[in-house]
């Protein structure tokens, strides 16, 4: 008879455990740098000779976004185009411009982004000393030989985004 | 501001990013003899992008020898995927940065497209 009783209250203190159970949540937040393409880029077409990602001209700026979990893990680098990666065939030379400045911040302090930026021949270097999210706006103009009309067709660029731990 | 990215993360789950940890990998020896490895965790919430290639290089930008299971490693969308790295022991005292890198499909016919790399730095 008391082990009847006792099997049954097996169960019963079963549920009564299992609704009172606290499930942990565990997470952890670890120095990373994370890459977002947040607007992608269009190129307008304001002259025959001429693509260009500005909205004076038509186009749509890039704009690539980094989240920065620990300040100084790392320094972005961001490359504008300097070749087409498809277009029709464009016998003559083509001469390409560009530029990478700091959009919008998380934190106001990141405007110090903009003015320490580090330019070589086509990239962009910025000490992520501060962390949180930056927005960075790209711009990027192709014009074609000496006002010669591009060719009619698709043309695709590639702008190279890179994180690189110090 | 931790707290701030945090945040950011969980709400905005990450529509189009590329993530590449730990920060400082820390070479360990591997099941071979005279050969280390590291272990990396690679996350894609790319659409436009499958596959990603990876880079071993010593502090000048020089390409360091290694193996892993696919060097251009296939991922869906959302996918997280740890990947080892194999570096020989002779190189590892001059193997600075390990590098993933987006690679972009012919097909894709966006007019702008940004290509994404992310390099950790090893743990000496």
């Amino acid at each position: 008879m008391k082990l009847n009783k006792l099997l049954l209250l097996i169960p019963t203190l079963a549920v009564t455990l299992g609704a009172g159970a606290t499930i942990p949540i565990n997470g952890t937040v670890e120095s990373k740098c994370v890459i977002m393409t947040d607007t992608d880029g269009v190129y307008g077409n304001p002259t025959a000779d001429k693509l260009s990602t500005t909205a004076a001209d038509g186009g749509v700026v890039p704009i690539i976004r980094y989240d920065i979990i620990t300040a100084s893990a790392y320094k972005a680098v961001i490359t504008t185009p300097n070749s087409f990666s498809n277009s029709p065939e464009l016998p003559d030379v083509v001469n390409w411009s560009g530029a990478t400045t700091v959009g919008q911040t998380s934190d106001a302090s990141m405007s110090a982004f903009e003015t320490g930026k580090v330019i070589y021949n086509n990239s962009t270097e910025f000490d992520l000393s501060v962390a949180g999210s930056v927005w960075f706006n790209v711009s990027s103009i192709a014009e074609y030989g000496y006002d010669k009309a591009l060719p009619a067709g698709n043309y695709t660029a590639f702008i190279t985004a890179e994180c690189v731990a110090q | 501001m931790k707290l701030f990215v945090l945040i950011l993360v969980l709400i905005g789950g990450y529509a189009s990013a590329h993530q590449f940890t730990p920060t400082y990998p820390k070479l360990t020896a591997s099941h071979m003899s005279g050969v280390s490895k590291a272990e990396m965790l690679l996350f894609n919430t790319r659409k436009e992008i499958e596959y990603y290639s990876l880079g071993v290089f010593d502090k000048d930008w020089n390409k360091i020898k290694f193996a892993s299971e696919n060097k251009i490693i296939p991922i869906a969308y959302q996918e997280r995927k740890y990947v080892n790295v194999y570096i020989r022991d002779q190189d590892t005292l001059r193997t600075m940065y390990i590098c993933s890198r987006s690679k972009i499909l012919q097909s894709v016919k966006s007019t702008s497209i940004v290509a994404s790399r992310i390099c950790s730095k090893i743990k000496k």
